[in-house]
Formats: structure tokens, sequence, C-alpha cells
């Protein structure tokens, strides 16, 4: 079977994206763990941290650059697939683009100071470097999501006959949704990357390897996910109230929500069958979506039905990705109450083996939430690209044969997905080895 | 909008000198004997691993400037060049990879081998079909999207590109990759490892010059009207002829050790041979088979303009001094102080 070009397109970019995702939230978070441990190794002068210390630098630069390379990708793959898109949008939200590109080049540069800058330029300079590099990474991704936002809210502009006029990039950039999904991707970026990084470091202490070290990586990267996690559902809140409000369609994908109702009930769970607009095996409770989206418990919730069949998006998949992210948010709000439990309760549950594997299965769990939550947003909006404005197939390249480029792309994230964990488990093969470095 | 127009040159001159080198230093490992590539090998981590990075990113300035102060200009090249800008991004995606395994695995052990070459053949690939792709655009094959239903699949994704000029211009731009890292690992090695990279910057300027003769030669006689116009352009030859003349300082300032001269003469080499490809036919820099286009063919609104000039110089503003605090830090410009 021959894939039509815009499936192949669009599988392309949600296959590079899925990796960006991941390297540049690792990139984004990890310098913030690095700086405490650095920060700790000033303070205290224990070794121990010094060794962290240096063993997060080297994860950084690794993630940092595969992250710069895959935005790179992105930053071709935009115009290369979507050209007409690009050519209408990029002067609307090409402003946090650039900024990223400034945002991002600070953020190279401080990483060029604070890598070779060990013994080289005055100790707290360089500690401070590394704070310059986290918080720049952090405003790329922020700006990054806002361009992302104003595919789902898209302002700035009048849209006249087809033409984009009287176009106002501030305005574009401050996007109505900007916030909400800045905010609940940070805090995402946090928890996943949080327990990511705390999972693999209980897994060394299950195993009971160079426990003293692995147990203070693993606190400072679990408090940092504990804290992002437990208020994750605050922002989410916000997200979901504004969705109702500006993209119905999608809350009523997300929740299989086919027949407007007043009062309506959220499902939990359950297998969508599409033809008979029914939601199998569910949970049910009563009035709770119309208060979640409205904070009413009688407000009225727009049903799918109320959308021309050409304008919803693929409401199984949007379900099935929204209640993964949320029932996985939840298991992480859960993980972090433990650990903070856990540390309240003065070390005793750090020495019991099954707090350790428990973190270490929790470790890829917070980026399935959040690439589930890509899904939700990405696949929510389709058909549209640009939200009630630009349907997707009108912005694909018309060149033929994408599915090639498809098939190599994959050939080489895959590689690169192998290459770059094996590195990784390198890297904590050789911390078990040398167990300290000289101060 | 002349803030736009500036930042766009400088950062395509940036990227095409300092990437330009970048990638040399990978070339010029691929042409190297045994010893010589772990020479080269340590010498690139301790001049570039610091600023690398920074060196690319020049080139995601350079993208989206394009595509959001000319989107029209922007949307003929991805649409015609899909096929080489995809394989410069794999080349890109492959070397930045291939540079950090290298260096930052935690054993040093036989990977190495595959990270090297990894690194070596996306460092001649990757300028090459760069420059496949900046021959494309001038070498008036591209076809008009208004114009694309008429034409083959080979026609308007291929032969755009794919064309003896574009090649010539792809080997042109990757040799001059290699005599501009050459020059530039002169200072950067100690004396007893001079003696090999001058030799390679021989080699380089001797290859730069027949290919750029030959290049345009070619284009002369095929009639490619980017290189006839060039020719007749009183500005565009004249830079040449200056770029050409400069050699002979060059490589007076190489053979009597004047590393910093030698470095501003290269890179001021390279300012010439871009101001005469541009200066010709500025704004009309994209040739299709139906005539030039101009860069400002139908604009973005003058707000648009300003917003972007501003943030390019608040980005500017940000980045200048810290990037040269970075080189000052690391002593790359020591001999300046000197």
């Amino acid at each position: 079977m021959i894939m039509e070009n815009i499936d192949a397109a669009r599988l392309q970019m949600a296959f590079t994206l899925v990796f960006h995702i991941i390297f540049a939230c690792i990139g984004m978070v990890m310098p913030f763990f690095m700086v405490v441990s650095h920060k700790k190794w000033l303070n205290t002068r224990n070794p121990i941290y010094l060794t962290l210390t240096k063993s997060w630098q080297k994860g950084v630069a690794i993630f940092f650059v595969t992250g710069a390379v895959s935005g790179t990708a992105l930053s071709f793959e935009l115009g290369l697939l979507w050209p007409e898109f690009m050519k209408h949008a990029g002067p609307i939200i090409g402003m946090p683009f650039s900024l990223e590109g400034a945002a991002f080049f600070v953020e190279a540069v401080a990483l060029g100071f604070y890598l070779y800058g060990w013994k080289r330029i005055p100790e707290k300079f360089h500690w401070f470097t590394g704070i310059i590099v986290g918080i720049s990474g952090v405003m790329s991704g922020i700006l990054v999501v806002s361009a992302n936002a104003w595919m789902n809210a898209p302002s700035g502009f009048d849209y006249i006959n087809g033409e984009f006029l009287n176009i106002d990039p501030v305005k574009a950039l401050l996007n109505p949704a900007w916030f909400t999904q800045a905010l609940h991707m940070t805090l995402a970026a946090f928890t996943a990357t949080g327990f990511a990084v705390g999972g693999l470091h209980a897994y060394q202490v299950y195993k009971k390897r160079n426990v003293e070290l692995h147990k203070k990586a693993f606190k400072i990267a679990i408090t940092f996910a504990a804290i992002a996690a437990i208020l994750q559902p605050l922002s989410g809140d916000l997200s979901a109230k504004d969705i109702a409000e500006r993209q119905p369609v999608k809350l009523a994908a997300m929740e299989a929500h086919y027949e407007t109702k007043k009062g309506a009930p959220l499902y939990i769970g359950g297998i969508v069958d599409n033809k008979t607009q029914e939601v199998k095996y569910k949970i049910e409770i009563p009035n709770a979506l119309s208060f979640l989206a409205f904070g009413d418990f009688n407000a009225e919730v727009k049903g799918l039905n109320d959308f021309p069949e050409n304008e919803r998006p693929n409401v199984a998949m949007v379900h099935y990705a929204f209640q993964t992210m949320v029932g996985l948010g939840c298991l992480l709000v859960i993980a972090g109450i433990v650990f903070f439990v856990a540390k309240f309760k003065k070390n005793s549950w750090f020495n019991i083996p099954k707090f350790w594997l428990l973190f270490s299965l929790l470790a890829p769990m917070g980026f399935i939430a959040l690439e589930a939550g890509w899904v939700v947003t990405e696949v929510g909006r389709q058909p549209w690209i640009i939200h009630n404005i630009m349907k997707t197939k009108d912005a694909v390249t018309p060149m033929p044969g994408i599915v090639f480029s498809l098939y190599t792309y994959i050939a080489v994230y895959t590689i690169l997905t192998i290459a770059v964990t094996w590195l990784m488990a390198r890297q904590i093969k050789f911390l078990n080895d040398i167990k300290t470095y000289e101060a | 909008m002349y803030v736009v127009l500036a930042f766009l040159a400088v950062s395509l001159l940036l990227y095409v000198l300092l990437a330009g080198a970048d990638f040399g230093a990978g070339i010029i490992e691929l042409f190297s004997s045994k010893e010589n590539q772990a020479i080269n090998k340590k010498t690139v981590y301790q001049v570039m691993g610091p600023v690398w990075e920074a060196n690319h990113i020049w080139i995601i300035i350079l993208i989206v400037i394009l595509w959001i102060a000319f989107p029209n200009y922007y949307n003929i090249l991805v649409l015609a060049l899909h096929i080489p800008l995809t394989l410069v991004l794999l080349g890109i995606t492959l070397r930045g990879v291939a540079f950090v395994f290298r260096y930052y695995d935690a054993y040093k052990d036989n990977s190495q081998i595959l990270y090297d070459w990894m690194f070596k053949v996306s460092s001649l690939i990757t300028p090459i079909f760069l420059g496949l792709t900046m021959g494309g655009v001038i070498s008036g094959n591209i076809i008009n999207p208004s114009e694309m239903e008429n034409h083959s699949f080979l026609d308007v994704y291929v032969f755009s590109w794919f064309n003896t000029f574009s090649i010539l211009t792809g080997c042109f731009y990757a040799a001059l990759c290699a005599f501009l890292a050459s020059i530039f690992l002169i200072g950067e090695v100690d004396d007893t490892s001079k003696p090999i990279y001058i030799r390679k910057a021989s080699i380089a300027t001797i290859l730069v010059v027949s290919l750029g003769f030959i290049t345009l030669t070619y284009g002369y006689f095929y009639g490619i009207a980017f290189v006839v116009d060039f020719i007749g352009n009183i500005w565009s030859i004249s830079a040449i002829v200056i770029s050409g003349i400069l050699l002979f300082p060059l490589w007076k300032s190489i053979k009597s050790g004047r590393i910093i001269v030698s470095r501003v003469l290269a890179g001021l080499q390279i300012f010439f041979i871009l101001f005469a490809a541009t200066i010709t036919h500025f704004p009309n820099v994209l040739f299709t088979t139906t005539g030039s286009i101009s860069i400002f063919d139908r604009p973005v609104p003058q707000s648009v303009m300003n917003v972007l000039g501003i943030s390019l110089l608040i980005g500017g503003a940000l980045i200048i001094p810290g990037l040269f605090h970075l080189l000052k830090s690391f002593k790359l410009i020591k001999l300046l102080e000197r």
C-alpha cells in the first residue's frame, strides 16, 4: 500500500517531534539538577557532588546537542513539509522563533563557558553560567510552545478572503493559549525529566551500585519532579477550561463526548466505538465534565455531533491519549507525595529496596504522559493546522514521495536513539567504575 | 528593513565562514594520515569544542529570517530544493552527533573509529550539498511554483539542483571549507605540526582557485545567466579579482607566521566572494527557468519587519558580548592582544 503524501508528512513530523521533545526536555531541565549539585559541591566540598555534577554535565552536553540538531531538523522540516503553512504563518509567528533563536544562542554560549570553564574561570561565575544555561533553555521551550499555542488559538491578524492581513506579531506571540500551554509544558518537562533521571539513579541504588552518589542524585532530581508533578493538575485545570472555551471540539474528542448535554458526565477509561458513538466499559462520574470544563455542574458541554464530520479529529486516539496522560499524571502526583512522606519520615523508607524499585519503574512514565499530551493537542486540532483557518491537507508540500523521506528519518532517528541510550548506559557504568573525581 | 537585511547578510557570512571552517576541519581529517588525524582530532576539540555549537546556530537564524521576512522567496527554495536541503540536514545531524560522541563518550575504545568516520564523511558531504543548494539557487534551473504542474517530478525537484554547475559549486564550497580550516588551524597547533597544516592549506588553495575558475568558465560557456552577468559586472568581477590578489599577502603572512593577519585575509576573501556573488543581481538572487525572482517579491508588512528587526537587535545585544567573552576566555583571540 502506498501511503498518501499527507500521511507520510504528518507521520514524519510526529516522529521527529516525539524525539525532539524528549531530547529538548532533558536538555532544558537537567541543567537545573546540575547547578543544584554544583552548588552543593561549592558549599560542602563533598567530592561526590563534584563527580555527580561532572557526570550530569556530560548528560547535558549530549542532550543539548541531540536537542539542538533535532531542533535544526525541525526548523527545516516545517518549511520542507508544510511550505504553504510557513508561507503564511512565518511572518505571524516568526517572532517567537527568532527570539527562541536568540535564547538558544545564549544557551549555547553559556554552555560553552560551563563545559570548558572548570578551573579556568572564577568559581562563582562558572556556577552562574550554569544557571544561564537552565534559564535560557526554559525560555526557548516557552517560546516554541507559544508558537504552537498560536496554531490552537490563532490571533494577531485578520483573515479576509483567504489573505492574512493586519499582522501583529506581538499579539500572535501573546495569543490566548500561550500561557496555559507554556505553563503546562514547563511543568511537564520538569516532571518527566525528573522522574526519568531520578528513576535511573533509583535503579542504580536498587542494584546497590555506588549507592551514596546515586541516592544524592535521586533526591535532587525527584525533588524537582515531585513539586512539578503536584502542581501539574492545577495547570491542567487551566488548560482544560481554556480548551473548553476555544476548542470545544477538541475537548469533546478528549472526553469522547458525542451529544451536547447540560450537566455532562466525565468518562474515565473505556473503549470508543466511533460508529455507534458509544464508549464501552467506562467509569462514569455524573456532571463532572461540566464542572471541570466550566466550573459549573450544570453547564452545557458541546458534543462532537454539533460539528461537521469533516471537522472532527480522530476521537478514539485523542480520548485514549488524554486518558493516558491524566492517568499517569495522577500516578506521578502520588509518587511525588510518597517521596515527600519518605523524606519526612527521616529516611526510613529510603532503606527499603521496594521503594527504589518503585521509582525505577516510574522512570518512563513522565515521558509517556508528556508524549500523550502532545498527541492530545496535535491530533485533537486536526483536520486543522491553524485552528479554523487552514487545513493540514492544504499546507502539505506538493512534492510526491515524502514517504521515502519518512523512511530515512525513521532509520536515522532509530539509530540515534539506540546510540544515545548506549552512550548513557556507558556514562553510568563509568560513574560506577571510577567512584569519585579528584577534587 | 535594513537591520533585517544586515542580519541576514551577517548570518550568511558568519555561517559560511565559521561553519565552513568547522566542516573543513573534518574534511582535512578525512584526507590525513593516521597520526595527523589524531593531532587534528585533539586540536579540533580544544579549539572548536567551546564554540562549535554557536557556529551552527547561524543557519537557524538564517532560516528564521528568511521565513519571517521573505516568505515567498523561502517558499520557492523549500519546494524546489527539498531533496538537497534534507540531505544537508541529515549531514548536520550526523555530524553534530558524531562530534559529541567522539568527545563525550565515557570510554575511549573501538567505537571511536565509527564516530570518527561519521564525523569525517558527514563533514565532507554536508558542505557539498550546501554548495549544491546554493548552486541550485543561482544555476537558473529552478521552476517557478506557478508553473510546476507542467513539468515532471525530475524537472521540478531534481534537475533544479542536480546539474553540472551546482555540483561544481558544491565542490567549490567544500574546497573553500578545507581552505578556511587549514588556515585557521595553522595558528592553533604547536610548531612541530605547523608544516602539516601549511601543506594542507596550499593544496586547498590550489583546489579553491582551480575549482572557482572551472565553475565560472563552465557557467560562462554554458550561458548560465548568473555567471554571464556576473562576469560582465564591474563590481563583482573586481571583488573576485581582489579576492584573488589577496592570496599573495595571505601566503606571505602564512610563511612569516603572522597568524592573525592570515585569518583576517582569509575571512576577507570569503567576504569578497559572497559580495561578488550577491551584488550583481541583488535583490534578484534567485534564478528560475523563467527569469530571476527578487527577495522582496510580495513583501511582508512593515510591522512584521519592524518587530523582527527589533528582536534581532535585542538578541544581538545579548549574544554578541557573550560570544565575544566566550572567545576571549578561551584565548581564541589571544593573538589579537599580542
